[in-house]
Parts: C-alpha cells; sequence; structure tokens
C-alpha cells in the first residue's frame, strides 16, 4: 500500500502488548485489529465489507488451498481472517477476499519505531 | 411445414417395440420381459387424462411415438422439427430396478432396438443411451459400449434416484460419457420407482399434482451436489442436460450457491471459482414445461438472470400430456435469443449439421 506523505501517524500501542490472538484497539474512534503475520503486524480496520460485522472478532486460522475434488491441502496458516458471522475469508496480508477479489477488508500501513506500533490513516 | 425458425427438439419419448427389444436380449432376461415382467413399475399415481396426449395417435389409432415411420412423418413433418433427440420410454424406470443384472442387460437391449430399428429410419433422429446410474460400471461399460455409436448424443437418467449425482460412487459414469463426448441427460419421471425411495426429500407425495409439482426439487439436489462433489473440476468437457425440470428456479440457486460458496470455500476447495460460473459453463435445460407466470415479462426478466442463451433448450416433451409446442415456447423468449433457444444451443451441445429439413421448406 502506498503511503502518502501526508497520512498521519497515530500511536496504537506497544508491540510487546500485542498477543499471539491479535488485539484490537481503538484509534480515533475506529476500532481496529492487530495481528501478527509472522514477522509482520497487519492493522485492519474491524468492519466487515459485507454486512458491517466486527471481522476482527473472527477466527484467525490458515485454510484449505486450491485442491483437486476429495483433496484438503492445509496452508497459509495464521494469514487468514474469517469474520465471524458469515465467514467470508481475507487474506491479511492483503486484506482482499479468497472469494472475490473486488472486495476487501480496508488495512492501514503499520510502523514499529522502539516498540511502539503506529498506523497511518488516510486523510479524506 | 415450413417454418421460419430452425426448431431441434430436445425431448421427445417413444415407445420401444417390445418383440423387438426381445431380439436383442439375451436368456433368461428374454423369457422374462416377453413373459410380460419388464422391471419396476411406477407408483400409480393417477392423472385423469393420462400421460401419453390422447391426440398422438394415427388414423389407426396406433401410437404415433410407438413407430418411427409415424413418428417422422406424423409429428417431425407436421411440426417442422429440423432434429429431435429420442428419449425412450421406461429407461428412466428400469434404470432404478434393484436388479441390477436384469436392468443393465435391458437397457443393452433397448439402446440396441433403438440404434438399430429407429436411427436407420430417419436423418432426423438423435437419440440418448439409457443406462442403470446405481451399478456405475456398468453403466460407464455401456456408454463405452454404444457411446461413440452415430446418432447416440446422450446417456439419459432419470432423475429419480438412490442419491445425488453429484455422488462420487457415480463418478464412474461421468468419466465414460467425457471420455465419448457425450452430455449427461437428468430425465423426471422415476422418481419413488424401484430403490429411489421417496418421492421428495420430504417424504412420499400423495397424488400426482403433488409428485409432479414437487420434481423440481430433485433437480435442485443434483445440481446442487454435481457442483459441490467438483464433478466438473473432474470431468472439464463434461456436460449435463436438466430436462424438463423447470427453468425458473435456476437463478435463485445460483445466488444461494453463491453466497454460501462465500462463506463455506473453506470445505470446498476444489471449488475455485463461484458455483453460478460453473452452472453456467456446464449445465444446459430443456424449456418444456416453460413456466407461465400471468405476466410473460415476469419470466423473461428471469431468463435474463443468468446466460439462458447459451442454456436453455426447447423441448417439446411429445406426446406427453404437459408437452409445450415451439411456438408456445418461443413466445417466452426475448426475440435475440430465440434462435439460440430453439435450435443453436441444442446443435452445439449435440454436435448437429445444418438441418436438412429447411433445404425441403
Amino acid at each position: 500500500m502506498t503511503v502518502t506523505a501526508s497520512a498521519e501517524r497515530h500511536f496504537t500501542c506497544r508491540e510487546a502488548d500485542i498477543p499471539e490472538e491479535g488485539r484490537i484497539v481503538d484509534v480515533r474512534g475506529m476500532s481496529v485489529g492487530l495481528f501478527r503475520v509472522g514477522e509482520r503486524i497487519v492493522a485492519v480496520l474491524n468492519i466487515c465489507p459485507h454486512e458491517l460485522a466486527p471481522v476482527c472478532l473472527g477466527q484467525r486460522r490458515g485454510t484449505t488451498l486450491p485442491s483437486a475434488p476429495g483433496e484438503f491441502r492445509w496452508g497459509r496458516e495464521g494469514e487468514i481472517l474469517a469474520c465471524p458471522w458469515h465467514q467470508w475469508e481475507f487474506d491479511l496480508l492483503t486484506g482482499v477476499s479468497l472469494t472475490d477479489p473486488k472486495v476487501r477488508v480496508r488495512t492501514f500501513p503499520v510502523e514499529v519505531e522502539n516498540g511502539d506500533v503506529y498506523i497511518r490513516l488516510r486523510r479524506a | 411445414m415450413p417454418r421460419a425458425e430452425t426448431v431441434i427438439d430436445t425431448d421427445i419419448h417413444t415407445m420401444a417395440i417390445p418383440e423387438r427389444v426381445a431380439a436383442y436380449l439375451p436368456e433368461p432376461w428374454k423369457r422374462r420381459y416377453l413373459g410380460g415382467n419388464r422391471g419396476p413399475g411406477v407408483l400409480g399415481y393417477w392423472n385423469p387424462g393420462g400421460v401419453l396426449r390422447a391426440d398422438a395417435v394415427t388414423d389407426a389409432g396406433v401410437q404415433i411415438a410407438a413407430r418411427p415411420e409415424t413418428l417422422a412423418r406424423d409429428y417431425f413433418d407436421v411440426t417442422g422439427i429440423a432434429y429431435g433427440v429420442l428419449n425412450p420410454e421406461g429407461v428412466i424406470h428400469i434404470g432404478v430396478s434393484p436388479e441390477l443384472d436384469y436392468s443393465a442387460a435391458l437397457l443393452s437391449a433397448i439402446n440396441d432396438h433403438f440404434i438399430h430399428d429407429w436411427l436407420p429410419v430417419d436423418p432426423r433422429f438423435r437419440m440418448s443411451i439409457g443406462v442403470a446410474p446405481n451399478d456405475p460400471v456398468a453403466a460407464a461399460k455401456e456408454i463405452r459400449r454404444v457411446g461413440r455409436t452415430p446418432g447416440v448424443v446422450q446417456v439419459l437418467m432419470g432423475s429419480g434416484a438412490r442419491e445425488a449425482y453429484g455422488h462420487r460412487m457415480f463418478h464412474p459414469i461421468y468419466e465414460a460419457a467425457q471420455e465419448v463426448g457425450l452430455p449427461v441427460g437428468i430425465h423426471p419421471g422415476n422418481e419413488g420407482v424401484g430403490i429411489t425411495g421417496p418421492t421428495g426429500a420430504a417424504g412420499y407425495a400423495t397424488n400426482y399434482f403433488e409428485w409432479h409439482s414437487g420434481l423440481v426439487t430433485s433437480y435442485i439436489t443434483h445440481l446442487i451436489s454435481l457442483i459441490n462433489e467438483g464433478v466438473f473440476v473432474k470431468y472439464p468437457e463434461l456436460r449435463v442436460v436438466l430436462i424438463e425440470g423447470g427453468v425458473s428456479w435456476l437463478p435463485a440457486l445460483m445466488w444461494r450457491m453463491d453466497k454460501n460458496w462465500k462463506a463455506l470455500r473453506m470445505t470446498v476447495p476444489w471449488l475455485t471459482e463461484p458455483p453460478s460460473a460453473t452452472i453456467q459453463r456446464h449445465i444446459r435445460l430443456t424449456t418444456q414445461p416453460i413456466e407461465e407466470p400471468e405476466n410473460p415479462q415476469h419470466l423473461r426478466q428471469i431468463l435474463e438472470m443468468f446466460d439462458y442463451g447459451s442454456m436453455l433448450m426447447f423441448s417439446s416433451d411429445y406426446p406427453h400430456w404437459d408437452g409445450d409446442t415451439p411456438d408456445f415456447a418461443a413466445r417466452f423468449i426475448p426475440r435475440e435469443q430465440r434462435a439460440n433457444v430453439l435450435s443453436e444451443t441444442a446443435r452445439r451441445l449435440y454436435r448437429l449439421p445444418a438441418p436438412v429439413a429447411e433445404a425441403v421448406g
């Protein structure tokens, strides 16, 4: 994601305070989920684009990769966020839905400085 | 009778000639068949007018569809049908007999009878071969035995079934059909017959009206199953024709399946595209019995909700009581897709040449 120079940077929490399962923080009245994906920290607006459910309360997991009929291949552990309502799956690394590339959760650029986690919000 | 539009009829019912069937039937089945025990009967629901049209007889009172010569003269010539797919009466009932060896032998004999005694009579005739889905290995063997015969254009199974047709037990049938290049057609009428179980998912219909109205539920069940089990992923060249199963339910089911796929894709990872996309590519439907809303515009709106121009094919169901004439069905079809529905989609699916009837016109 391109970060414009005008995007404001907001403190969220200390990196050490993000547990393995992730946490939800309040940033200027917005609910934002912070998740560890490998070495990265990903910030997701806690609103599902489908019916506005609190998407960050859903399962964080891997998923079944494309396979032949009757076969199951598990992969991408920890990289998938599934909405708690209709179980739409989103790729945490991009925010994009696994079934429709036009659909995505909103993600924010994350910066970590001296153990502090910041996200950038685009100006309107 | 010359027509403005070419018509290919994708569902015509013909009656096997018993003594000719017997000629292709080995013992001990031949003596059984000639003795009058011909397999599972229907449940006996009462259609007061009978299933066959009372007017579909010659002046001598013989069923027009019971002999190839009269079918050609009194149906094809009169109606101006360029090509017609013959779906022999009874094969879908025999196909769900619990007696697997008998049903396989009898279906082979009926297939041979139509191949040798009907197809050569008129160049407009095409036919489906009947198979018994409950013995998929035998069905696949029959498909490989006669499926490449010129004039054979489809494998036929009843929509009444023990299991939904996506179930992996049936896959040998699809493998064979794809191998010989034939679509698989599913036709209603054997619901409740043989070992199909109850007529509907929630039990037995109590009369013909209930039974006949509920036949669509078989189609919905089979279509969901075919998609769910990845049949078209495994057999990407396969086409399935939903014959006489209704039309208007399709878009609603496509939406429902797409919605569920977005939620539950994880459980069917072989489905890498929305079910509606697979359906539009692999499924064909026949028109009869076309739904008749009071406002015909409503049906046109439903047609616009899916790619009907490349999926929907005219069928008459002649000589059954609930058939549609080409003119009647055509008035529900928007003009821009009428040629596709009346002939061209069927011509592509069944690989039919340019019509011979037009030259005679």
